[in-house]
């Protein structure tokens, strides 16, 4: 894991973890191994199953979040928007398409709940959508469409920080109230139910590649030149731009891939889990997201997948029990706690303890003394100082 | 030719003019002190140059191209790099990445994506390193640094962009005496190479590598020329050094 530079004058290189550290490989194929076996040892239709791909779906909400608030400082508090758009659009397609094979209690064949809205007829603009390949690809196109034009708006205008945080939070707000108010088209309060869903091994499987593509994708991302600079804006954003840093392009760059990441998370779910309620593109759900990463460890790529799936799956266990009625607040302290007493996340703490271990052993200390005498053997002056004889002052 | 050309730049701030019609070049691989004492505009004028703000009326001119009005990004691609007052470095990255991201290289998003570390760009890194005393922190995140050091990473930060002009705005401030004598070596060394325009209060510092200096005062130049001669200006010694100072 560790290219030393060693003190002999050889080449020397920067101290940098691995693309993927065996650590992390070895590891990373046992929880896929776990996940991908887990339809045959719970059985296809066990609630576990539901859930874990749920989670899934969630783990890579809370990446995408990860990806502009951990590593680039855009902190968005309606990133449910995108998820929600992309749950959206499947969610209809899945509905029409089973209208059509499942005619309603009238025998008209387009979704119940725009029957009982009155509508006469599926909508004109809503028909492109019975072609699912198209609705998926709108799932995502859209939404990272979406967060270019919002990217523009504000970031090229110099907007971030606290009020780009206030703007994405109305945002998803707005989404919520658009969809309870056109419930015709979106199903309102209920949502959208009641169509054939994939849940089973393989759409399991499937959730798992994507998500494992995702996970590598940000991986290459933040560990590439281009990361650097990401989180170099998120340090100095100032700096970045008088060293000839687009600093808005960047933001605006992703911001929109983490669109596309939040969208497709969406789309899965929405195809996964059979239902999609406005609750999915709302604040509450928004900030749950945030709540994850900053549980897990922002800045790290395995705390948003670990907060997700520990926040969550704690919320189920206590859900059973007497405390169900006070989760929110549960979840409110252990927010507050996490800031409070390790601000870095799980990830993050533990990272900085290893780190910090690591940085006594012996080797660590060989290379520093080497590096020492070097500097010591060296002229005292920076070279093409003055020497002591041509002092000018 | 003037490397950095000024003209007529005005800068009026909520009623208060800042810069007053100000005027004055840099010619190429010239090291020029900036003197001048506190809200003579000193560091406004470097904000105008670098495009933070943007001048009321006036020009810049850099190279021969007007870069009036162009945003700080477009302006370090013109060749003009700046140095904060306060260090100003990306906190959590490694001194080793910092340096990285301010080689000079292409900036855009889509160009940046696949670049990769070169072999050439490793030694020009260390190199770098090397030459600001640097190395033996490469590994650690910069905000580990000292004050000294925090200065001296970011002109390491600027001679890694290899820009066409420097502009350093107090790079000494904040330093002990030893480490101002050796920061006005480096500059010295870098100036070398390449333009540069110093902002310095420290007279020991201005001592030491001042050839040619320009002393503002109230947004407008005052006087310039050799140190020696524009520290014996009557106007100099009145509003800068207090009237009758003995120097």
């Amino acid at each position: 894991m560790v290219m030393a530079g060693s003190g002999t004058g050889g080449a020397r290189s920067a101290r940098r973890a691995r693309f993927v550290p065996i650590w992390a490989l070895v590891l990373g194929a046992l929880v896929v191994a776990l996940i991908g076996t887990f339809p045959y040892y719970a059985g296809d239709s066990s609630y576990l199953l539901l859930l874990l791909g749920k989670f899934l779906c969630f783990a890579i909400f809370a990446l995408s979040i990860d990806l502009i608030w951990g590593f680039t400082g855009i902190l968005s508090l309606g990133q449910a928007v995108y998820f929600g758009i992309g749950a959206y659009f499947v969610a209809l397609s899945l509905k029409i398409n089973y209208a059509l094979e499942h005619p309603t209690r009238y025998g008209n064949k387009f979704p119940d709940f725009m029957e009982w809205n009155g509508l006469k007829e599926l909508p004109g603009f809503m028909t492109p959508l019975i072609s699912t390949p198209l609705a998926v690809l709108c799932a995502v196109a859209i939404p990272t469409f979406l967060a270019f034009i919002f990217g523009v708006i504000t970031f090229k205008r110099h907007i971030y920080g606290v009020y780009c945080a206030v703007i994405t939070l109305a945002e998803s707000l707005i989404l919520q109230e658009f969809i309870i108010e056109y419930q015709a088209y979106t199903g309102g309060f209920n949502g959208i139910t009641d169509y054939s869903n994939y849940v089973g091994a393989p759409f399991l499987w499937f959730i798992l590649a994507v998500t494992v593509a995702f996970f590598l994708i940000a991986r290459a991302l933040t560990h590439s030149r281009i990361g650097t600079v990401l989180k170099a804006i998120r340090d100095n954003d100032v700096r970045a731009e008088f060293m000839g840093y687009n600093v808005a392009n960047y933001r605006i760059f992703v911001f929109c891939v983490s669109a596309f990441m939040s969208a497709a998370a969406g789309a899965l779910y929405a195809a996964w889990v059979g239902i999609v309620s406005f609750l999915d593109a709302g604040p509450v759900f928004s900030v749950e997201g945030v709540i994850w990463t900053a549980v897990g460890g922002r800045a790290t790529l395995i705390g948003p997948f670990l907060g997700a799936f520990l926040v969550r799956g704690l919320e189920f266990l206590l859900s059973s029990s007497w405390l169900a009625n006070y989760w929110q607040f549960f979840m409110g302290i252990l927010f507050i706690a996490v800031v409070l007493w390790i601000p870095d996340g799980l990830v993050g703490t533990l990272g900085g303890w290893l780190r910090k271990r690591r940085r006594g052993t012996l080797e660590q200390i060989r290379e520093e003394q080497d590096l020492l005498a070097r500097d010591r053997q060296r002229d005292w002056e920076p070279a093409g100082a003055p020497k002591a004889g041509e002092e000018t002052v | 030719m003037a490397l950095l050309d000024v003209q007529g730049l005005t800068t009026v701030v909520s009623g208060y003019t800042i810069l007053n019609n100000l005027s004055f070049s840099i010619d190429e691989n010239e090291l020029r002190v900036l003197l001048g004492p506190n809200g003579a505009g000193k560091t406004t004028l470097i904000s105008m140059v670098t495009g933070q703000f943007k001048p009321t009326s006036g020009k810049i001119f850099f190279n021969g191209e007007d870069i009036t009005g162009r945003s700080p990004d477009e302006i370090f691609i013109a060749g003009i790099s700046r140095k904060f007052q306060v260090p100003n470095m990306y906190e959590t990255l490694s001194v080793y990445d910092n340096i990285l991201i301010s080689l000079q290289s292409a900036r855009k998003v889509f160009k940046y994506m696949f670049k990769r570390v070169t072999p050439e760009d490793n030694e020009r890194i260390w190199e770098i390193l090397d030459f600001m005393e640097l190395a033996r922190k490469a590994n650690e995140p910069a905000d580990t640094l000292s004050h000294g050091e925090r200065q001296w990473l970011e002109l390491a930060m600027l001679v890694a962009s290899n820009p066409k002009l420097l502009l350093l705005d107090e790079p000494t401030t904040g330093m002990t005496e030893e480490g101002k004598r050796r920061t006005a070596a480096l500059i010295q060394r870098i100036a070398q190479n390449h333009t540069v325009l110093l902002v310095e209060h420290d007279m020991h510092v201005v001592r030491q590598i001042a050839r040619k200096v320009t002393v503002m005062h109230q947004g407008q130049v005052l006087a310039e020329g050799a140190l020696d001669e524009v520290v014996e200006n009557e106007m100099v010694k009145a509003v800068y050094l207090g009237k009758g100072g003995q120097h």
